[in-house]
């Protein structure tokens, strides 16, 4: 009877409760996400350089425009797909061959399977500082090896090149971003059920046949979401632009991410800088759905 | 076929071997040159292990913080210990605040009933896809506005908001996995719904809340487009902007520059080797690091 009454001493009803409960969250992320973004979209829509005080003035697409007849926005926009194919291709591959290698019973997978943090663990901006350390023109280590193996005759500038800088900046930054691959594969892996893979070793199926046609399609959806997530972070690629190369040499690491940063906060042109920032928001989100789409159509087959 | 299981234990070790040098080597060489003489690093071929150990560059960077400009003593370095407090500063509040307010917004998210609930998961989820940049132009521009740009208390509230969606998601699908009866049960004793959550969800989601809290500090951590963007002095340089200070500039030390590399990823590699296993967990229960 007391359970009636705490029940009958009607609280708020669910829609209230759920209301009062994520308020706090809610405003947050309203106030520095969703202001901001009406924000950067009006901007977008605006002259609006701070070099130029007191100009800002409605210009309707016309930066938009702008862009879109400008290799400025085409080619930073060609390096992009670049860097974003090589670095997702790079780490869907290694991620994909540890994580079959983690799926594997062996005395020291554990350890194996948390040393993979330390990557994971380590920011962007040190990575970059790591690696040009390592990619050092005279004293670095992988010229130190590459040398002592004989693969080159002389010390050489990583760096300072196509296509070896772009080469050395997908591995720089794959390096970071495979350990979270890998595990989230692994997991994907350890769903598929053992006995498959028994009943197809009793039909006389090789390695390679039981990986191409019950490993590969049982981890379509993880991998689907692997790639989708991969591509996104790879399309916004900036702190190890900032620190490794600045977008040179001579802009062939020029990525959309870097030229908003310049246009943006060196040239101080905001109106511009927001344009070109919402077509990259644009072109990420199509191709997040454009991939889960094509990828989702994959899975049912 | 027991000479096959050892080929087949060997084929593993070798390919072990190789992941473990490739996951780890980089990271140990920075450990290693920043215990060398500049001029050792200059050394071809490289030495491989330090000797003798030298701890001038940490001496450098511990003396520094209480060093005048005009000791010789970089000023990255001079600088840094005040970043790295700044850095825990941010990611500590940022970790606390996140998981709190992420834990009341989660719950009717896992277990109410209301319109538009799909909705708002939904929502939450699409705001992680706006690139930060984008965002990062006009926050800028108002914090300059208002005041409130080279403080770390908007490097806090920032960070949150970046943070929340992904704790929240976290929390929810954790929130899921307790069994309602204990939830029930709770009910007909006549606890209301806040008392549910602070008796029962609560204390039941605590390895949840740890790797929400360990996530976000992590996270904030490596956090550097907003630390850049937002900061003007080292009174809120966080340990990455000061780490991308050194890297950027080519009249500081070798040894100066590694050696800040290092101390900035100590707490961050800790943690994660610490809690690995709740780390492991959160990763899985959907989501990423971006």
């Amino acid at each position: 009877m007391q359970s009636g009454i705490a029940t009958a001493r009607k609280e708020m009803s669910q829609g209230a409760l759920a209301l009062f409960f994520s308020a706090p969250a809610v405003l947050i992320i309203a106030a520095t996400i969703l202001v901001p973004f009406g924000m950067a979209v009006f901007l977008s829509l605006h002259n609006w350089n701070l070099k130029r005080p007191g100009r800002e003035r409605f210009v309707g697409l016309e930066n938009y425009s702008d862009w879109l007849s400008d290799s400025d926005f085409w080619v930073p926009l060609r390096t992009t797909f670049t860097f974003a194919i090589l670095a997702v291709a790079v780490i869907i591959i290694i991620a994909l061959l540890i994580s079959l290698l983690l799926n594997e019973r062996f005395p020291g997978r554990g350890v194996l399977r948390a040393l993979l943090l330390v990557p994971w663990a380590i920011p962007s901006v040190v990575n970059a500082l790591l690696w040009k350390w390592l990619l050092n023109p005279q004293y670095g280590l992988v010229n130190a090896l590459f040398f002592e193996f004989g693969i080159i005759t002389e010390y050489q500038n990583m760096l300072g090149s196509m296509p070896s800088v772009m080469i050395w900046l997908v591995i720089a930054y794959s390096w970071i971003h495979i350990p979270l691959a890998t595990l989230l594969l692994l997991s994907g892996l350890q769903t598929i059920p053992g006995d498959i893979y028994e009943s197809a070793i009793v039909d006389g199926a090789s390695i390679w046949q039981r990986f191409l046609y019950i490993t590969l399609p049982l981890l379509r959806p993880m991998l689907s979401i692997v790639v989708i997530f991969e591509m996104i972070f790879a399309f916004k690629v900036f702190d190890i632009i900032f620190v490794l190369t600045a977008g040179g040499p001579a802009d062939a690491t020029n990525v959309l991410g870097w030229q908003i940063y310049t246009e943006t906060f060196r040239k101080l042109d905001f109106g511009a800088g927001s344009s070109i920032a919402m077509l990259l928001g644009a072109i990420t989100l199509a191709l997040a759905i454009l991939f889960y789409v094509f990828l989702d159509k994959g899975v049912e087959q | 076929m027991k000479q096959r299981a050892r080929l087949r234990l060997a084929a593993i070790y070798v390919a072990a071997a190789l992941v473990l040098a490739g996951t780890v080597g980089p990271f140990l060489w920075l450990v290693s040159s920043s215990f060398q003489y500049e001029r050792q690093l200059l050394n071809r071929p490289p030495q491989w292990l330090p000797n003798p150990i030298v701890l001038d560059s940490y001496r450098e960077i511990f003396e520094g913080a209480v060093m005048g400009e005009d000791s010789g003593v970089p000023y990255q370095s001079r600088i840094f210990l005040r970043s790295f407090a700044n850095s825990f500063y941010v990611a500590g509040s940022v970790a606390v605040i996140a998981v709190m307010a992420g834990a009341y917004a989660a719950y009717p998210l896992a277990r109410l009933r209301f319109r538009g609930r799909q909705v708002l998961l939904f929502a939450i989820l699409a705001s992680r896809l706006i690139p930060a940049l984008s965002l990062a132009i006009p926050i800028v521009l108002v914090a300059k506005r208002i005041g409130m740009s080279d403080k770390i208390v908007s490097l806090v509230f920032i960070n949150l908001s970046f943070i929340l969606p992904y704790v929240i998601w976290l929390l929810q699908s954790y929130f899921k996995t307790i069994p309602m009866e204990l939830e029930d049960a709770g009910r007909i004793d006549g606890c209301s719904r806040l008392q549910v959550v602070h008796k029962i969800i609560l204390p039941l989601s605590l390895p949840g809340l740890t790797s929400a809290a360990i996530l976000a500090f992590l996270l904030t951590w490596g956090e550097f487009l907003f630390a850049l963007l937002l900061s003007e002095s080292p009174t809120s340089y966080t340990s990455t902007v000061v780490v991308s200070l050194f890297a950027t500039d080519v009249d500081v030390s070798f040894v100066s520059i590694i050696t800040a590399g290092v101390l900035s990823v100590i707490p961050p590699i800790c943690f994660a080797l610490i809690f690995q296993r709740y780390i492991i967990s959160g990763l899985l229960s959907g989501s990423l690091k971006g």
